[in-house]
């Protein structure tokens, strides 16, 4: 396979209404930021993918309105959306297209403006005779899973809160987040409001207005333009059943992401995980999903995923700093999301990350996405090819 | 087995299914696209175990579900599988699929396509792709956007109501759909539904599923055996106003693209059959233009689109109908697929297909 990488990322600021900026203003923002970063001119990108739900603004084929606006006009340019997979599947898709070598430098855009729409309606609008009822939206099929993952693994509410604190406490470090709570207590979130047992209002991901761009580019631009690529060591993906009451304890057993990881890491050579990878961006829509993926993703055997974070195993100065960013938990636009995952451990290895790069030489980064019930998108970065 | 183009891996068509275009299928999303990869899958002598990935197409706001490739993961066989979603024309899909088997991540891609058009008053859904500060406002929607294209070409044409009438009359025909069989008087007789478009010119909408298995493994022995050698695709401007609505640029530069990657020089690679995407006659004008196609090329003999077809499915459906031709016609050697989306045009894609030997 033709060596591919990631040589620039832009990102916008998050926050829960940007109304100072349009819709195409946001897509700008982040695709000029990132091809800046990687040392290009707009002409010089071959292809564009675009990520993003569009359903959350009520809108059709909306790459078809946005694509000037990510310099895409006279190019080819295709959207790709997978729910909240939709942007690691984008990045994906964009490895896929510089490997083929069809294209030897290509724009990755993710975007999501959640204020001009109505998520949860969006995200209502699934199987109408069995699963809308119980299930739609986030919220009530999360609720459904943590349930049972805690009555099987034991995790605490406190353990639970203990990762929404590090989220926010990390987010305040990152100039783009949306939730910066730098003086958060774990106190605080087990007293925030309860959504739906037993998830509470800060175990929860928000929804922020953004966009978030990389540029994906071929070995000999890669080499040329960038001092530090992070190389595309290896990229998996899975989908599950669509209907949450066939999949056989989602979160306990989370059956893709640990395929995906596997397949991955079994790629990219890795086999002790918390020891082989310097950092991790991992897709955390509610903070029990983090101790579930701890698990999934083989950096602690099941079941000990409380103690990990309890003894800060994967805090900034911890052996594995997970979500130096503040993660989905801080920001997100949820077309954007998971480019903003493989854009945020890019940076590490590009040592780009500001206040939020880890204390340490980052030659491994992980980055995955998670949407619809259970789908699951691995990517595992390298300094080396 | 040559492989063309720099020693990359051929990618054989290995099986082609389709059900439709029915202007209403009282089946489900899901059950028109099980009919559609099960023909697939046979005709490629396949099962699911033996595809390592999926790329599905489809437009969540016109099925009225989010993420619709939810509806069909079972179906498509992509459980546990590696899968991802083109929101876009189904030849788009297979251009990625194509991508995704060139870049050795996988050696056979199954490409699914579906499109509902009589669940939802289509017409009014593609004004919510339209810019909505200066366009979706003023209630232009897609047809509208034809109507623009078409009335730029005919201001100074006198003759292309009759012309257009008389194709449309031409491809209705020839189409097996399920499109009313008009002549041309009757087309120009018929209303008026985008100035100068009548509805007799405009190719009707309905429902239907399209799958096709993409390999980079030879096909057995008897097999269909045909090749994806060059693809191309392109986005134009949004906004009417920024564009030549005289031409179609972007298949022009889709084209180019294609040929490109084909290693196929104009001059020398001639087209023996076309199938356009093209939902009205000046369509097909602007494709021929685009194309620079000639005499000597054959375009849809089976009446394309006009018979019928079913939105995001069209493109997809072009690529099997080009792929059965050359199987077909043993004398064809090259074949045009092409796929087009959004407002006038503004999406375009392109397939080369050659014959293997």
């Amino acid at each position: 396979m033709r060596r591919v990488a990631i040589i620039g990322t832009g990102q916008t600021d998050y926050a829960s209404n940007r109304s100072d900026a349009s819709q195409p203003e946001l897509v700008r923002e982040a695709a000029k930021a990132a091809i800046a970063d990687a040392g290009l001119r707009p002409q010089q990108i071959d292809a564009v993918l675009i990520s993003n739900m569009e359903l959350f603004e009520g809108r059709a084929l909306p790459e078809l309105w946005l694509g000037e606006a990510a310099f895409a006009a006279g190019k080819p340019c295709l959207k790709i959306a997978t729910g909240g997979t939709s942007g690691t599947s984008a990045c994906i898709a964009g490895f896929h297209q510089v490997a083929s070598g069809l294209f030897d430098l290509v724009l990755v855009v993710g975007l999501e403006k959640h204020s001009e729409g109505q998520t949860q309606t969006g995200m209502a609008l699934i199987d109408p005779f069995w699963d809308r009822a119980v299930a739609a939206g986030a919220l009530g099929n999360f609720a459904l899973s943590i349930s049972q993952y805690m009555a099987e693994r034991g995790v605490t509410e406190r353990q639970a809160a203990m990762v929404a604190v590090k989220a926010r406490r990390n987010a305040a470090r990152n100039p783009h987040a949306h939730l910066k709570m730098p003086a958060l207590t774990v106190d605080e979130v087990l007293a925030s409001r309860p959504l739906a047992h037993p998830i509470r209002l800060l175990d929860m991901c928000p929804q922020s207005d953004g966009a978030c761009a990389i540029v994906i580019a071929a070995e000999k631009p890669a080499r040329r333009l960038c001092p530090r690529p992070a190389w595309v060591k290896a990229s998996a993906t899975r989908h599950e059943q669509p209907y949450i009451g066939d999949i056989d304890r989602r979160l306990v057993t989370m059956r893709t992401l640990r395929d995906a990881a596997r397949s991955a890491y079994e790629r990219a050579g890795i086999r002790d995980p918390l020891h082989d990878l310097d950092v991790a961006e991992i897709y955390e829509p509610v903070s029990y999903a983090e101790l579930a993926w701890y698990e999934a993703l083989g950096f602690c055997d099941d079941g000990e995923a409380g103690r990990l974070i309890e003894d800060g195993v994967t805090a900034m100065d911890g052996e594995l700093p997970v979500n130096p960013s503040g993660g989905v938990l801080s920001s997100n636009p949820v077309g954007a999301s998971g480019v903003i995952r493989v854009a945020e451990a890019s940076l590490q290895i590009h040592g780009r990350g500001g206040e939020r790069q880890v204390d340490r030489v980052v030659n491994t980064a992980l980055a995955t996405g998670y949407g619809v019930y259970a789908w699951a998108d691995v990517v595992v970065l390298g300094a080396q090819p | 087995m040559n492989a063309p183009n720099g020693g990359r891996p051929p990618i054989f068509i290995a099986g082609v299914g389709e059900t439709g275009p029915f202007a209403q299928d009282p089946r489900s999303i899901p059950e028109m696209v099980l009919a559609a990869v099960g023909m697939a899958l046979a005709d490629a002598g396949m099962r699911h175990g033996e595809i390592d990935a999926v790329v599905t197409a489809s437009v969540d706001l016109f099925d009225g579900l989010t993420a619709s490739n939810i509806a069909v993961t079972e179906v498509v066989g992509a459980v546990m599988k590696a899968e991802t979603r083109i929101a876009a024309d189904g030849l788009a899909a297979a251009i990625h699929a194509a991508c995704e088997l060139r870049s050795g991540a996988y050696q056979t891609v199954l490409v699914a396509a579906h499109g509902k058009a009589s669940m939802s008053d289509y017409r009014a859904l593609t004004r919510w792709a339209m810019d909505p500060i200066h366009l979706q406002p003023l209630d232009v929607d897609f047809l509208v956007c034809a109507g623009l294209q078409a009335s730029a070409m005919a201001g100074v044409d006198g003759g292309a109501q009759r012309r257009w009438a008389e194709l449309a009359a031409r491809r209705r025909a020839a189409a097996r759909g399920f499109a009313l069989e008009l002549s041309a008087e009757e087309v120009l007789a018929s209303p008026l539904v985008a100035a100068p478009l009548r509805e007799g010119m405009c190719a009707p909408l309905g429902d239907g599923a399209a799958a096709v298995v993409l390999s980079v493994l030879p096909p057995a022995p008897g097999r269909t055996s045909v090749r994806l050698v060059g693809m191309g695709h392109d986005l134009d401007r949004h906004t009417m106003g920024d564009r030549d609505l005289t031409r179609w640029e972007g298949l022009g530069r889709a084209l180019r693209r294609a040929r490109a990657d084909a290693g196929l020089d104009s001059s020398t690679a001639r087209i023996d059959l076309a199938e356009p995407s093209c939902l009205y006659p000046h369509e097909e004008e602007l494709f021929r233009d685009a194309c620079a196609i000639g005499g000597e090329t054959v375009i849809s003999p089976e009446g394309g689109l006009f018979g019928g077809t079913a939105p995001v499915v069209a493109g997809l459906s072009r690529l099997i109908a080009a792929a059965r031709g050359l199987h077909e016609h043993r004398h064809y050697r090259l074949a045009l697929a092409h796929g087009a989306w959004g407002p006038a045009g503004q999406g375009q894609a392109v397939a080369l297909l050659e014959a293997a030997d």
